[in-house]
């Protein structure tokens, strides 16, 4: 650990008197930054405090001390944050003595970039659901609302098209953000959508831009900013059918990939996730999945060749499209017509022959 | 002092009459709690807080042994952002706080604070004393349970190395036995609200159910609750709702069984661009009044005296519901919580930008 002392402030407790106190940060046994006074035995816990950046007047740092001999050991309840400059108290005598101490931030570049904006096609529906967001390394959060935009085609931002919840919707890995465009902005007969109208209007071009400015979680800003500029056609009210996906099924003894192509875009993650293929004693069969033609296509790729026999492909049911159609029931739902009583938790099975 | 002392004495053996008390305490053991996230808090009876932890997708019971009861004191503490980064080692734009929660019983208030703010941001749970103290309340060795909420299939999460899929939990209530948890996932857009019984048993993972709501239009989505609050309307628990997309919609508790759909009433429409934050139900003048507030409509004041007169809308109409009134002097009210009976607590933004914990009285 290298630590600047930056400056002993104060300093009639400081050397050139034998015995003077001193004050270290260092890492104890454990490898965790401890502070140690020496020099000033039978100090109380109270005779000394860190204080993290520069305004007085506020608490001091939490947590816990102990004495070693005649040593004061104070070990910070967390771990300190490079480049902030924190200052130890020493008060003996009914004088004090302050030195300050930083740990130098790591001097780093931007490296972190956009990978892609899901959906990956430039023709959007007026009822897009959401945009993942993928970044090449974890991006901190608390500022996702302030670094993207919607412009139309005079530059001009939307206003407030997204839903912006405080809890930003990202992965563990803190790498992709789901976006939501506002939905209330998407439903048929809200008061939002008849007022200001949906975010995107049929037959408009928009382009989502992503600030260089957002900050990753190593605390630097982008390499670069994002743009993506997409077309909008008309609403998109029909749930995805299965029985309009092509399967092309591969022969057996063989590694071809099992293909699933859709007459429109399907929403990526979920594409990801919900489909799997299976033998017909439902086991499923392992082998990675590739997504590709701006998420029109599924390909499926087996571990271990094909035997011949059939298969089948299930996908749950709550596979959406870009609009957030489901399979067998639409983003909204007349409700005073339709609500089914039960919760569809399903798969469909599609059946496809593997043969010689 | 002494006859609310008492009444709240008896009111802590009733708790313990009533069944809560010892088998729910018991059910916890002492341990490290390892929370990897704090996104929301809700107290329960005798002291137990609980914790959403959207990060390991799991609800935390704690107990927080703050079981003496207390009156409340006026708080105002001026910018709590910076003394909570001070405390815990960092500048103030490493801290954000998650959520409030106050204790009935003690009248401290409990923070949910991320230090940091990457995906290794650690969760930290604060407590401020009725002095306006500050301080940490440790994970270490607490008697705790938890439950894990339901997520995708392992399957998928096995084979394809890792689940991106993740709840975002935005609120949770304890209400008689029941753990009511409302979240939003990061990729299907579903209504999403969880009840899970407490203690929590291993057996019943709890149940999800769909809620629809009529509005004035007649096409509806089962749009994610954002917060909601429980609410007794002729002897019957109820839960007052309010969605991602402004609505504000009741429900009966008993129509939440396992794998059905539930139509909910719509019962006032909060404007559009505009997201509810939270909500607290009091009693002034002998009247049930609803307190929210909102990211960019401020804080509402409805009155529930007609609550239940409001019937399920079945055809499209006009704007139908309970009226409210702007509290106009409350502007940038980020949390709100009931501090006790005639007042409520506010984390709220000042002009200057300093983040503010202050109690007021009810309006």
């Amino acid at each position: 650990m290298r630590v600047v002392a930056v400056a002993l402030l104060l300093s009639a407790l400081a050397a050139g008197q034998t015995g003077a106190p001193a004050i270290r940060l260092e890492r104890d046994s454990s490898g965790r930054q401890v502070f140690r006074v020496t020099g000033a035995p039978h100090l109380s816990t109270e005779s000394f405090s860190v204080y993290a950046g520069e305004t007085a007047g506020l608490p001091a740092l939490l947590g816990a001390y102990r004495v070693e001999g005649e040593t004061l050991v104070f070990t910070p309840r967390f771990p300190l944050q490079p480049g902030l400059r924190y200052r130890a108290v020493l008060r003996l005598n009914g004088r004090e003595s302050t030195q300050t101490f930083e740990i130098p931030k790591a001097t780093t570049t931007a490296t972190t970039v956009v990978e892609q904006v899901y959906p990956t096609t430039d023709r959007l529906p007026e009822n897009q659901l959401k945009l993942y967001l993928q970044f090449s390394a974890p991006m901190s959060r608390g500022e996702a609302w302030r670094r993207i935009h919607l412009l139309d085609e005079a530059g001009k931002p939307v206003e407030l098209p997204f839903l912006e919840i405080d809890q930003e919707l990202w992965d563990p890995q803190g790498k992709r953000l789901t976006v939501f465009f506002d939905p209330g902005r998407i439903k048929r007969g809200l008061t939002p959508n008849e007022e200001v109208g949906t975010s995107l209007q049929a037959g408009r071009s928009y382009t989502f831009v992503i600030d260089r400015e957002w900050v990753d979680a190593a605390g630097d800003i982008l390499r670069e900013g994002f743009k993506k500029t997409f077309r909008v056609g008309p609403a998109s009210r029909e749930p995805p059918d299965p029985k309009t996906w092509r399967l092309t099924a591969p022969q057996a003894g063989t590694s071809e990939p099992l293909r699933v192509e859709f007459p429109e875009p399907m929403d990526r993650a979920l594409l990801e996730r919900l489909l799997e293929v299976s033998t017909p004693r439902n086991a499923a069969v392992a082998g990675t999945v590739e997504i590709d033609r701006q998420e029109t296509r599924w390909r499926f790729t087996p571990r271990q060749p094909w035997q011949p026999g059939q298969y089948f492909l299930r996908v749950e049911t709550i596979l959406e499209d870009l609009a957030g159609n489901s399979i067998g029931r639409a983003f909204d739902v007349d409700v005073f017509e339709r609500v089914e009583d039960r919760i569809r938790r399903e798969t469909v099975s599609l059946p496809f022959e593997v043969g010689r | 002092m002494f006859r609310i002392t008492l009444r709240l004495a008896l009111c802590g053996l009733l708790a313990v009459a009533l069944g809560f008390g010892a088998a729910a305490i018991d059910s916890l053991k002492t341990g490290k709690a390892d929370l990897k996230s704090a996104s929301a808090l809700a107290f329960g009876p005798e002291g137990v807080l609980f914790v959403g932890d959207s990060a390991s997708a799991a609800i935390f019971a704690l107990d927080t042994g703050d079981r003496t009861a207390a009156a409340a004191r006026p708080v105002n503490i001026t910018g709590i952002d910076q003394k909570i980064a001070a405390l815990l080692g960092v500048s103030p734009d490493q801290i954000l706080i998650q959520d409030m929660a106050v204790n009935p019983i003690s009248k401290k208030t409990y923070l949910a604070v991320s230090r940091g703010r990457g995906p290794d941001a650690l969760p930290v749970l604060l407590r401020v004393d009725t002095a306006g103290k500050i301080d940490e309340f440790s994970l270490d060795s607490v008697k705790f349970s938890k439950v894990a909420l339901p997520n995708a299939p392992p399957s998928v999460v096995d084979k394809r190395g890792g689940n991106p899929r993740q709840d975002a939990i935005t609120d949770l209530a304890y209400v008689k036995g029941r753990v009511f948890v409302a979240g939003l996932s990061n990729e299907e857009f579903s209504s999403n609200l969880r009840s899970l019984p407490f203690p929590f048993a291993a057996a019943d993972k709890g149940t999800s159910v769909e809620i629809y709501h009529g509005s004035h239009g007649r096409w509806e989505t089962n749009s994610p609750v954002r917060t909601f609050v429980p609410y007794e309307i002729k002897a019957e628990t109820n839960i007052l709702a309010a969605y991602t997309c402004t609505p504000l919609v009741k429900f009966p508790v008993s129509q939440l069984k396992p794998g059905t759909k539930v139509v909910g009433t719509t019962i006032a429409e909060m404007g559009n661009r505009n997201r509810p934050l939270d909500m607290v139900v009091y009693k002034k003048g002998g009247t049930d009044y609803l307190l929210m507030n909102n990211s960019s409509r401020g804080v509402m004041k409805m009155s529930l005296a007609n609550v239940d007169s409001y019937k399920p809308i079945t055809a499209p109409t006009e704007v139908a519901g309970m009226p409210y009134e702007t509290i106009a002097s409350l502007k940038g009210v980020e949390q709100l919580d009931k501090l006790d009976d005639s007042n409520a607590l506010l984390l709220m933004r000042g002009e200057g930008g300093s983040l503010d914990l202050k109690s007021i009285p009810l309006p």
